[in-house]
């Protein structure tokens, strides 16, 4: 048994301990906008809160989420201004990506509310788009940063130190 | 414009025979209803209705997978509605002949021929529908059409005095034949054709609810993971299934053609039941089962130049016994790699079976799974859905046919889900290529001769029979495409697509092909031929200019047309990189292509940065006819330099033991945001129809990335991927 915060409700799921979160949100609650990619995380399409942190879930074990608040691009509920931002550049292509994209500009901005070039350039190194839409997002992150608040510090999660791959 | 529909018709069917389909079927007419009829609506051909509640809704008979199809097919429609894009709802359309490619004579998306196709029909269609409202809106108010008009979904009188929604008009529009004569709007009336700057799918990508075939939900749904050979054409020798069967969750563990299915309750549990499956594949006889055994044999190819087929033999007597410049090219395997992996999800029964899966070719799907159960295809009913990157990847059916079978098998629906592994090691792969160029330049420096021999794998001879076999009638045996395939082959036209029009006026021109075929599957990989021929032709012609002790850009206006696309292209691109006078500290490469009736222009600039070159900027001009969304256009050619790049900097297939050696992103890395460049775009001002987009941005790029290298390093590259350093 897992309980968690998702997007802001109490669960409490019967599911194996080294599930990963992906497949837990996908497959056992039909959240399907987070998306699968890689299964080692290398792509960031799976990328979701953990705790306010920018996390990949395909290879974070649901166990690790036990008692901790995880977010998904369904808790933005399409109201985040990034989001209109993204609408407003025509960001996405196939947009199979934006969802993990959105979630880490979203983590990022939640840390740093004016990133220069550099630093979003950096901050979203780890999220592929085949697609090739980085300019836009990088300009859409931008329009954002500007007049951005800050929101909830982030604590970063480290998969080794939690004793796992 | 006024045009006699009956006339364009006419010449349209010269031209691609089946445009006349979606018109043939008014509501009218008592003929069979296009596949989404609904009771009620008015529904004038296949491509449009408007619902008894006045919703227009529009069937997008192509694949969207990023290139913006939907918007620009919307855009076209809405402006001869005079209704904004934003009002119209689309569907994807299903597999049915009224949707086949009036050029292709299928229902396929590639050949960035989508909006260049459909333009003008798809204009028709607005006309047609609003014609029809408007006389319909007469017949209500008493007014004459020629009083009224049609905006945003709303019609009134120019005096004033009436006004109507559509609903109310739907019953009595159904009523009318549609004009003979249709009034097509001006240009200078335009309110979004080269105006209107909203992609019509942005907003559900952004919020995660656009529904991409990896997300379709079904009651009952299981998810299956395969086992395949690792060698191409490895057979299934024998497997057990026991320990798979003991792990949670795993249902159904049979073999399915040459592969293991573990059918489990999600995809997690069937990952894990798979890798639990011991299984044996024979060892496949396969000529080139490693990457040096097959360039071992393009090498003994091109030792003997006679073998070749001729694809283009112009002006003087193209001698290159005694070549000033010469040199051999070669580009690897390459993956398609869709951020989503592939998948396919089937509901089979004894009526009927249903298909949910992002497809570039829903009719090779259908045919394809009717195959495989045995059945007919008319049983068979495709659901197409957002595509997470298509490429040319998903013109393949491979994974519809191992879902309908395994489903079938199972007996309860499934999802078959690929892997990143099992996208990278069964893809349909860009084949490799060798060639080697040779050049004679005459005393006085001009260019008297130009050779160009390619070896290596056809395309067409690969997928000639999956494709083959769904654009004919069913009746056709598949062997014959087989059959015409090895033929197809040995001439296959996008072997040499790219090279073989080269634009440059030399004294003599050869350009020859050998098919080398090879057990690895292929596919169309966005921009086909000229993917790889763009990059050797000019590389060669960059080689070529620096023999003659000429500026490459001077060189290639030199011999290029006067008015031809290409010189104005560069001379755009010129312009915007400053080509005469780069800012100090950069070096810059040029190179220009055309494809799919488009041309680009594309100047790579490099940088030094902490000891190392960096790919700094990217300046593109691009000649595409008429711009349907200057946007898009924009999109389309960033996205198609980042796709270039990958494959230029890091992207390679190799082969050992007849299998792909990479299998995910760490070894078959794709550009990311921290190394991608300032990419800047400009259109070109064109006459004409649209022309292609989503795939000219791409060939370009390679030769301009290692011209630009040449120019750093004073070495020249001639294999791809490139190796960078300062």
């Amino acid at each position: 048994m897992v309980r968690f915060t998702l997007n802001g409700e109490q669960r409490e799921l019967d599911v194996d301990a080294d599930m990963p979160l992906l497949w837990v949100l996908r497959d056992e609650l039909g959240l399907t906008g987070t998306k699968f990619g890689c299964g080692m995380g290398l792509c960031g399409a799976c990328t979701i809160h953990l705790d306010g942190a920018a996390t990949r879930s395909c290879i974070l074990p649901v166990s690790t989420v036990e008692g901790r608040e995880v977010a998904t691009i369904e808790s933005l509920a399409g109201a985040h201004p990034l989001q209109a931002a993204w609408v407003k550049y025509n960001v996405p292509q196939c947009g199979y990506c934006q969802s993990g994209q959105i979630m880490s500009a979203a983590a990022l901005l939640a840390e740093n509310p004016a990133p220069d070039r550099d630093a979003i350039r950096s901050a979203m190194a780890g999220n592929l788009c085949r697609c090739g839409t980085y300019s836009r997002i990088e300009q859409a992150i931008a329009s954002v940063a500007e007049t951005a608040t800050p929101v909830a510090a982030v604590q970063s999660y480290d998969p080794a130190e939690q004793g796992t791959e | 414009m006024s045009i006699s529909r009956r006339q364009f018709l006419k010449n349209s069917s010269t031209a691609g025979g089946a445009l006349a389909i979606g018109f043939s079927l008014t509501a009218c007419s008592g003929s069979r209803l296009p596949p989404v009829a609904a009771p009620g609506d008015f529904q004038p051909d296949a491509y449009l209705r408007i619902t008894t509640q006045g919703e227009i809704v529009v069937q997008i008979p192509k694949a969207e997978m990023g290139q913006g199809v939907i918007t620009g097919m919307l855009t076209l429609i809405g402006e001869e509605l005079d209704t904004s894009p934003a009002l119209l709802r689309f569907e994807h359309a299903p597999a049915h002949p009224q949707f086949d490619d009036p050029e292709f004579r299928m229902q396929v998306t590639g050949g960035s021929a989508s909006v260049r196709v459909y333009a003008r029909l798809l204009r028709e269609v607005g006309a047609a529908a609003r014609a029809a409202i408007l006389m319909a809106a007469s017949r209500d108010s008493g007014i004459a059409v020629e009083q009224l008009s049609l905006r945003d979904g709303v019609v009134s009188a120019k005096a004033g005095g009436y006004r109507s929604e559509l609903a109310p008009l739907v019953p009595l529009a159904s009523q009318f034949d549609i004009p003979e004569q249709l009034t097509l709007k001006s240009p200078t009336d335009y309110r979004f054709v080269g105006k209107y700057d909203q992609r019509a799918d942005a907003r559900s990508k952004s919020d995660g609810t656009a529904q991409f075939g990896m997300d379709v939900q079904l009651d009952g749904l299981r998810v299956a993971v395969l086992r395949r050979s690792p060698a191409f054409g490895g057979v299934l020798t024998q497997f057990d299934a026991t320990k798979a069967l003991n792990m949670t969750g795993v249902e159904h563990v049979f073999a399915v053609g040459e592969a293991v299915a573990v059918v489990a309750d999600n995809y997690w549990h069937a990952q894990q039941g798979a890798k639990a499956v011991a299984l044996t594949f024979s060892e496949p006889e396969s000529a080139y089962r490693s990457s040096a055994e097959l360039e071992a044999a393009m090498d003994s190819a091109l030792a003997d130049p006679d073998s070749f087929h001729s694809a283009r033999k112009t002006g003087s007597a193209a001698s290159t016994e005694d070549p000033t410049v010469s040199g051999d090219y070669f580009v690897p395997f390459l993956a398609h790699a869709p951020m989503e992996p592939l998948n396919a999800t089937a509901r089979v029964t004894a009526e009927r079976v249903d298909v949910w899966t992002g497809t570039q070719a829903p009719d090779v799907a259908q045919a394809a799974a009717a195959d495989a159960l045995g059945i007919s295809r008319d049983r068979v009913f495709i659901h197409n859905q957002m595509l997470g990157g298509g490429f040319g990847r998903r013109a393949g059916p491979d994974v519809v046919v191992e879902a309908v079978r395994v489903a079938a098998q199972a007996g309860v629906p499934v999802k078959v889900v690929w892997s990143r592994e099992d996208d990278t090691q069964q893809d349909m792969y860009r084949p490799a290529m060798k060639a080697r160029l040779a050049a004679r330049l005459s005393s006085d420096g001009s260019v008297e001769n130009w050779s160009h021999h390619i070896v290596g794998p056809s395309v067409l001879q690969s997928v000639a029979s999956a494709m083959g076999a769904a654009a004919a009638p069913a009746w056709v045996p598949d062997g014959v495409f087989r059959f015409a395939g090895k033929i197809i082959g040995g001439r296959d036209p996008q072997s040499v697509e790219g090279a073989a029009e080269l634009p440059y006026q030399f004294g003599g021109v050869e350009v020859a092909f050998r098919n080398l075929p090879t057990h690895v599957p292929l596919g169309f990989w966005r921009s086909v031929g000229h993917s790889y021929n763009a990059f050797v032709v000019e590389s060669f012609v960059d080689e070529v200019a620096h023999a003659a002790g000429i500026d490459p850009l001077q060189f290639r206006l030199q011999y290029l047309p006067e008015d031809s696309p290409e010189r104005a292209c560069l001379m755009q691109v010129a312009q915007m990189a400053d080509w005469q006078a780069p800012p100090s500290g950069v070096v810059q490469g040029i190179a220009v292509h055309s494809s799919f009736e488009s041309t680009v222009a594309e100047v790579v600039r490099l940088r030094t940065v902490a000891g190392e070159l960096r790919v700094d900027e990217v300046f593109c001009a691009v000649h595409c006819g008429e711009v349907i969304n200057p946007g898009i256009v924009e999109a389309q050619m960033q996205g198609g330099i980042v796709f270039a790049l990958s494959a230029a900097l890091f992207g390679q297939i190799t082969l050992d033991k007849g299998a792909v050696v990479q299998s995910n992103f760490h070894d078959y890395p794709l550009l990311r945001m921290d190394q991608s460049p300032a990419i800047h775009v400009a259109i070109v001002p064109g006459d004409g129809p649209p022309t292609g987009v989503g795939e000219p941005g791409v060939p370009p790029l390679a030769a301009a990335l290692g011209n630009a290298l040449f120019a750093a390093t004073g070495e020249r590259q001639r294999r791809l991927p490139f190796s960078v350093k300062a």
